[in-house]
């Protein structure tokens, strides 16, 4: 099967101030990575803050410039696209932020905003719009009724539901989450992942769900990629990642997460996580990994199989062997 | 908490004129409309020339008198203000315009056209603005058209930079994002949503440049460089009468009075304006620190209890009246015990926690209930007795607060240690140096490496996690015997969150003698790793508390049952791609001014009976006391277990 979205060697640096008279120090946030996403799949990125999770995502809907090898999209080449295809590409892409608050104009009613997505890609004009969208709300669990309020009469809850409700609205093919649940209740988180659930069943959409919640993130994804400082740890099928780590990095941010009922045995963590503009030389987790051997240092660790389907950017063998 | 929503719902229904606007607006209308009806209002031509009425005193013919050549000063008076007031809006219109623009795509398309926005404004805003004037008025003669031409090029900067700055700001919010996602072409993104977000500070800058712009005319046509005689202008009146000031006081008040009554009316109206468009001006209720109100009985309590709050009843002020937005709330906190307050957004664990701190935001009033809590020297005091000074007092000595955020609660321009030394030289007398080395003491004690070097360090020089050991070094510096941590992990990543809870934890076995730790808390896996007791709240009530353990694997009331049930991670088996679904609980909470009769959560809760619609249920104790459920089906639970 050819997948959706393919990307190969993505790139990202930021400028960093200076070095020296001339020179421009860069932070590279993102360096070489790869993912696909086959249709109806959903891919979860999990990481800490600084991973480049967030980076990866935007970088994907070209909302900022970045440089990779590839970056295919449902058969067209995303870094070579001109301005005008790309517009009309977006209709098959879409995101849903993380804060429900700055994410929908506060001058804006529901019937605006979702109109916004209708007519920028010549969609439902005429007499189809309203009912498409009564049928976009009822989607999202939204009563129609409340199409003409603005986003400050809503509870968070239903902002995100309104925001998801904005991306759905030019149906698209693949979608990106980012950290989409992580403002929320949990009694609210439930709903909203449900009603993404419900849509994978219902539309096979595709989704890059980015979250730092590896709970969630096994929950509704397929795949799991799990990055640190830019780069790609592991990746594997979602049960597989979250019960049988292979990367030590993967393992401590499991044993790390609180768990209701008995304390896990954890996997101690020492020092901080280094800033990306001096990241360690060799595997940048080395510092702060319990089973860093010197060769770590040496030379940053290439991503090998790792049992089926699965990848992990680890020179150790012997550690982690668990199923 | 549970204030804002409030506040902020009634601050954004503001009506189309809202009632502090009429005035200014009337007064500014009549002053901007009263020269343009000149016609109307006087019959004489402002620049007939009459010799023989020269310096006329005020008549019947002519109510403010005739000026040096005999004109009729009402007419020149209203006819100048047609001139001053067209030169000035047309000018700030020109300059808002071309300012708006340049301040708009600079901001939104960035690289060149930003640099070519700021340098441009940076250029014209060296130029001292009469010098300005005077070198664009000598190349192309004075003028009314001149003037315009000058204003503008003095006034758009002003714009540009306003422009530039909001909209920036806006650009980087996520719905502009979502809007380039959608693919909206960016005129679309620039003028539909961009520019409506930026209009506040924009037409306030108006105003403001309108009325600055009035003078600036006024000063040139003095000066013999605006408006050519004997057109009328007020700068043009003012410069005539100069010369008869002493013979004829009248004649240089008039125009005088005119621009001051015309610029006051316009910075009125500005005034007005920024608090109308400002959300934060209408939020209403200063933010001033309540004392809390007397305590009804004096409490008996057992030796090992820190801080106890009996029947808190806290209400939200109100213009239609109060709400209860806390209600009876009883807490017992011991010493060496872990008590976590867990619920989630609006259910009232933060108030309840800053009502123990004395620190209740002003729109809130503590109803009933009485807070106890014990000091170091022994005895149990009622915080409601103690005035202000002695609150402070407890403050950080026997009670300490650390929060979700560690960055706002230490100053960035200080270093870390020397906010450290004040903090605890506030409380203590002792020579400095001896305060240092306690410091220091301390950034060990909460395992920060290298404390010593870390003491002469800055805020922003340390991550997240070593900011937040910080925070619970500085609240330990006075050894309280109680202290609350409010979401105190809820920013950090989880490697660091479990650092930072093992700290904790730590602290609660070594520190002193005991310390008392109430923990707040939304996440249930934390709560279950660190607390002895939990306390349950939803919708301002206690709905259920009891030992942690207990609590977290046999829940009695409903709410505690649904709220585990819908966390993912209570559910390894459950797949989406299965189709599996977790079981979510319906609908929102309640706002304070909205709960459902009888009890809060019926409405929500999939167990309810008709009985639970009738009387809100009272806290239903288990046999042995040690726990307790706001439930009328509790008993039954309570048997099976």
């Amino acid at each position: 099967m050819t997948p959706l979205l393919e990307v190969r060697g993505l790139n990202k640096s930021y400028p960093a101030g200076r070095k020296g008279l001339f020179g421009k120090r860069m932070m590279q946030v993102l360096r070489d990575v790869s993912l696909t996403v086959q249709p109806g799949e959903v891919l979860g990125l999990v990481g800490e803050s600084g991973s480049g999770k967030s980076t990866i995502g935007k970088a994907i809907l070209r909302l900022i410039p970045s440089s990779s090898q590839a970056m295919r999209f449902d058969g067209q080449d995303l870094n070579t696209l001109p301005s005008a295809d790309l517009r009309r590409l977006r209709k098959d892409m879409q995101i849903i932020f993380q804060d429900p608050y700055a994410s929908l104009d506060p001058r804006k009613t529901v019937r605006a905003v979702l109109s916004e997505a209708l007519d920028t890609h010549d969609l439902h004009r005429g007499a189809a719009r309203q009912p498409r969208l009564t049928a976009l709300m009822e989607m999202v669990g939204l009563n129609p009724i409340f199409l003409d309020r603005r986003p400050h009469e809503f509870s968070g809850g239903q902002r995100q539901r309104i925001g998801i409700a904005r991306a759905l609205a030019v149906e698209p093919k693949f979608i990106v989450c980012d950290e989409a649940v992580s403002a929320l209740d949990v009694s609210i988180q439930a709903q909203v992942l449900n009603l993404l659930a419900d849509l994978r069943a219902k539309t096979g959409i595709s989704l890059l769900f980015i979250s730092h919640d590896l709970s969630v993130v096994r929950y509704i994804s397929d795949r799991v990629m799990v990055l640190y400082l830019g780069r790609v740890m592991e990746v594997g099928g979602a049960d597989q990642v979250h019960f049988a780590p292979r990367h030590p990095y993967t393992a401590a941010l499991i044993s790390a997460e609180p768990s209701l009922g008995h304390a896990p045995d954890r996997i101690r963590l020492t020092g901080e996580i280094p800033s990306p503009l001096t990241p360690p030389s060799g595997c940048v987790f080395r510092s702060r990994c319990p089973y860093a051997l010197p060769a770590c240092a040496e030379t940053a660790p290439e991503l090998r199989p790792a049992g089926e389907g699965r990848l992990k950017a680890c020179i150790r063998d012997d550690i982690l062997q668990g199923t | 908490m549970t204030a804002l929503p409030l506040a902020a719902r009634r601050s954004r229904r503001l009506p189309k004129l809202p009632k502090r606007m009429i005035l200014p607006a009337v007064l500014l209308a009549l002053l901007i409309v009263t020269p343009f009806a000149a016609p109307l209002l006087t019959p004489y031509d402002p620049v007939q020339i009459s010799v023989r009425d020269r310096l006329a005193a005020p008549s019947w013919e002519h109510w403010l008198g005739q000026d040096e050549f005999g004109r009729d000063r009402l007419a020149r008076v209203l006819y100048g203000g047609q001139v001053s007031l067209t030169v000035a809006f047309v000018a700030t219109s020109i300059a808002c315009v071309i300012g708006t623009l340049f301040g708009l795509i600079g901001a939104y398309f960035r690289g060149p056209f930003e640099f070519v926005t700021t340098r441009l404004a940076d250029v014209v805003l060296c130029f001292p603005p009469i010098l300005l004037a005077l070198l664009v008025v000598t190349l192309f003669g004075p003028g009314a058209d001149t003037l315009v031409a000058v204003l503008s090029i003095l006034y758009f900067p002003a714009f540009a930079r306003i422009a530039f700055s909001e909209a920036l700001r806006v650009s980087a919010l996520d719905f502009v994002e979502a809007s380039r996602a959608l693919g909206t072409p960016s005129h679309r993104i620039v003028l539909k949503t961009i520019l409506p977000n930026i209009a506040g500070p924009v037409s306030v800058q108006y105003s403001l440049t309108a009325a600055a712009a009035i003078t600036i005319e006024s000063g040139l046509s003095f000066l013999g460089l605006g408006v050519v005689p004997p057109a009328p202008s007020w700068g043009q009146m003012i410069r005539g009468a100069r010369a008869f000031m002493n013979q004829d006081p009248l004649g240089i008040l008039i125009p005088c009075v005119a621009l001051t009554l015309t610029i006051y009316a316009i910075n009125f109206f500005c005034d007005r304006l920024r608090d109308t468009l400002d959300p934060k001006g209408n939020a209403g209720g200063k933010d001033v620190t309540s004392v809390p109100a007397p305590g009804r009985a004096p409490v008996q309590e057992e030796a090992d209890v820190i801080a106890s709050v009996r029947d808190l009843r806290l209400e939200l002020r109100h213009p239609k009246g109060a709400v209860d937005v806390i209600e009876d709330v009883s807490l017992t906190l011991r010493a060496n015990q872990c008590t976590a307050l867990v619920g989630e957004s609006g259910s009232g664990k933060s108030l309840t926690s800053l009502a123990i701190m004395g620190l209740l935001p002003g729109a809130i009033r503590q109803a009933d209930g009485a807070l106890h809590l014990r000091r170091k020297q022994g005895g149990m005091v009622d915080l409601g007795a103690l005035g202000p000074k002695a609150l402070e007092d407890v403050r950080g000595n026997d009670v300490a607060m650390i929060f979700q955020e560690p960055m706002t609660s230490l100053n960035p321009i200080h270093k870390v240690g020397a906010q450290m030394v004040e903090a605890i030289l506030s409380h203590r007398k002792m020579p400095r140096a001896e305060a240092r080395s306690r410091a220091i003491a301390l950034l060990e004690l909460v395992g920060i490496n290298e404390a010593a070097r870390r003491f002469d360090g800055y805020p922003h020089e340390m991550s997240g996690g070593m900011r937040q050991r910080v925070m619970i070094a500085m609240a330990l510096t006075c050894e309280p015997r109680l202290l609350i941590a409010d979401e105190p992990t809820t920013a950090l990543d989880v490697t660091i969150q479990a650092e930072i809870i093992e700290l904790l934890q730590k602290l609660r076995q070594d520190y002193a003698d005991g310390l008392s730790l109430l923990f707040i808390s939304h996440n249930l896996g934390i709560v279950s790793e660190i607390a002895d007791r939990v306390v349950v709240m939803y919708s301002g009530q206690v709905v259920e508390e009891g030992p942690a353990q207990q609590v977290l694997t046999d829940p009695h009331h409903p709410y505690t049952r649904a709220l585990m049930e819908s966390m993912p991670s209570a559910h390894a088996d459950l797949h989406s791609a299965r189709g599996d679904r977790l079981q979510a609980i319906s609908g929102t909470p309640p706002l304070p001014d909205a709960r459902p009769s009888g009890c809060s959560f019926r409405d929500r809760c999939p167990m309810a009976l008709p009985a639970c619609a009738e009387a809100r249920p009272p806290l239903f104790a288990s046999a042995d006391g040690s726990r307790a459920a706001r439930c009328i089906r509790a008993p039954e639970a309570q048997e099976a277990a």
